[in-house]
């Protein structure tokens, strides 16, 4: 009988030790891998493009513009200015615009969209997000189109 | 008259023995042996090619830490200096890197060489286990080390790499932030890179090879299948096999200077290749071509062979969780391998290895574009390329079976016929890889389960 008692009070300050030794092995580790994640991009809003980037736009009709995380690919179709996420959806590789085949495309699994982000062929899951751009006397801005 | 001292080295000796008792060392030693029979010797000696080469990356990673600078604006240009400036820089690059790829090689074979002769078998599971985590860590290296000249091909072949890890269920956009210090491949991805390769990874392989060596130094080599319950003498270790060791060491540094010497910057084949070129521009589109280093060509291919969606989830987290359980079953079996377990042989895990080496080949070999013509425009036809490296693997794979056939009287080749019938059907009749993969693995599990006891029971290890 005593020792019953004195096994279950080993095995109820075992249990409490164990629950101890969990919360200071967390404590321990949140702060690691707190730190370890990087801080959120706190850009966020319409992004205007540089004097360097709208003159490339000019000149190439082709852009790839980035600001905090963002990457926004700018080219021209029939004399109209499109914006698309220049991170493809499928491995994230930066995409391309092939202006003869009026196609954008990934170079890295060969996936391809159309001018307005759709999927065309290849492996990519999901379209690329739109963007408008617009134009204001030489500068030009774009803003991601709801998803 | 005095008497005649003993020898300097013998008088350190027992000075040393005195107060550490080496004797003790030195008994145990002679007393090591390797098993003879059964196989070739030359399978015992893998192990240590592969640990001779880790150690020449260890000292030439080193030389090159004297002037590699990482940094947006050092990275490569430090690469650069040394490749192009620093007295022998080149040497040392070329060293590290080639020794890197003859490691992964060495490791390969020692891994299937493994497989082959069961010497995972009761009571050697956990030596495989730490292998294969040493295979895991291997990887990693190349993986990370790859980015650090921070050129154009590494920027992309990171980018895709890591990419993958966002389809892990849960945590994997934490994950795929963590690796890359943000949501995209940056410097920020460099320094953790830098980290990983020189610190974190080189680490935790000193701790796993010691873990790994200690099973072996307690259990000993195995044996050979058929010599499992022989009590014949060994080789003995000391000095016998070590003598050994050290001459195939030195034919492997020979190797690795003719390689070094004649071909710096490596053959020239994607996924072997070394030149600097480009500095990485996060803005610039990629390139057609990119490839990863070649042990991950698979995966690179298997990532283009799968559609956009399949069963509800993306393309590239379906291939992830087929990468996983792959690789998962690899680790897993001395558990899953029952008959080897109980000292029988068991033909249908030399199948597997079989089966293993086709499902690799031809994915790599179509990753190499091997029948297809690219250009700077266009990628070359996936017909033809499939075509091409359907045929080349039923060929090899049709002579190393008529092989197992003829020359080890196997009759196991379920496994082996079905990845076979995969490569044809998507090679040469062009039915859809992921299909066609479907089909070999119903003719799989139907052949195990109809004829597989039966073929076990009657076929050779």
């Amino acid at each position: 009988m005593a020792n019953d008692v004195t096994l279950k009070r080993r095995t109820l300050l075992n249990s409490l030790l164990g629950v101890g030794v969990l919360g200071w092995l967390s404590s321990l580790l949140y702060p690691v891998l707190r730190y370890l994640r990087p801080l959120s991009d706190t850009t966020a809003g319409p992004l205007k493009l540089t004097p360097a980037e709208v003159e490339a736009v000019e000149k190439n009709k082709l852009v790839i513009a980035r600001s905090g995380n963002r990457k926004v690919i700018v080219f021209g179709v029939n004399g109209e200015l499109r914006a698309l996420d220049a991170k493809c959806t499928h491995e994230g590789c930066t995409v391309q615009f092939v202006p003869g085949d009026s196609v954008v495309l990934c170079a890295c699994h060969n996936g391809k969209y159309d001018v307005d982000g759709r999927v065309l062929s290849g492996p990519p899951p999901r379209p690329l997000t739109k963007w408008v751009a617009t134009r204001e006397g030489g500068s030009i801005t774009l803003t991601r189109e709801p998803t | 008259m005095s008497t005649a001292k003993a020898p300097v080295s013998e008088r350190a000796f027992g000075w040393l023995d005195e107060r550490f008792g080496v004797q003790k060392l030195v008994d145990w030693a002679r007393h090591k042996e390797v098993p003879i029979g059964g196989h070739s010797m030359v399978w015992y000696y893998l192990g240590g090619t592969t640990l001779f080469f880790f150690t020449v990356q260890i000292v030439s990673g080193v030389l090159l830490l004297m002037y590699y600078q990482a940094g947006e604006a050092t990275s490569y240009e430090s690469i650069r200096y040394i490749t192009t400036k620093v007295p022998f820089g080149w040497l040392v690059r070329s060293i590290h890197c080639w020794s890197a790829h003859l490691m992964i090689v060495s490791l390969v074979v020692h891994m299937f060489s493994t497989l082959l002769l069961k010497a995972y078998r009761k009571p050697r599971e956990l030596t495989w286990v730490t292998g294969f985590g040493l295979f895991g860590l291997a990887l990693g290296f190349g993986f990370s080390g790859y980015l650090l000249p921070w050129n154009e091909l590494a920027f992309f072949a990171t980018s895709v790499g890591t990419d993958s890890v966002k389809g892990v269920p849960l945590v994997g956009q934490w994950l795929l932030e963590v690796m890359r210090g943000g949501p995209d491949v940056t410097i920020n991805t460099l320094y953790r890179f830098f980290a990983l390769h020189v610190v974190i990874l080189p680490v935790l392989t000193v701790g796993v090879v010691g873990v790994h060596l200690a099973f072996i130094q307690v259990q000993g080599m195995a044996k050979g299948m058929a010599h499992q319950k022989h009590d014949r003498p060994g080789l003995r270790f000391f000095p016998d096999f070590l003598v050994r060791d050290l001459l195939l060491w030195l034919c492997c540094l020979i190797v690795l200077a003719v390689l070094v010497y004649n071909l710096p910057y490596g053959p020239g084949v994607p996924g072997v290749e070394w030149e600097l070129g480009k500095k990485a521009n996060p803005l610039a589109p990629a390139y057609p071509g990119i490839k990863p280093e070649w042990y991950f060509l698979w995966i690179y291919q298997l990532l283009k062979e799968f559609p956009p969606h399949l069963f509800g989830m993306e393309g590239p987290q379906a291939a992830l969780l087929v990468v996983t359980a792959l690789m998962g079953t690899w680790a897993l079996i001395p558990f899953l391998d029952r008959r080897a377990r109980g000292g029988q042989p068991s033909p249908m895990f030399t199948d597997l290895a079989m089966a293993a080496l086709i499902f690799l080949s031809y994915l790599t070999l179509q990753a190499w574009d091997i029948g297809g013509h690219r250009t700077l425009t266009a990628e070359p036809d996936p017909r033809a390329v499939a075509w091409a490296c359907g045929l080349i693997t039923l060929g090899i794979g049709s002579c190393i079976t008529l092989l197992r056939a003829l020359a080890y009287r196997s009759r196991w080749f379920i496994l082996s016929f079905a990845a076979l019938l995969q490569v044809v059907l998507n090679g040469l009749v062009h039915v859809d890889y992921l299909v066609a993969g479907a089909i070999a693995l119903a003719v799989a599990v139907v052949g195990v389960k109809l004829l597989g006891r039966r073929l076990e029971t009657g076929g050779a290890s």
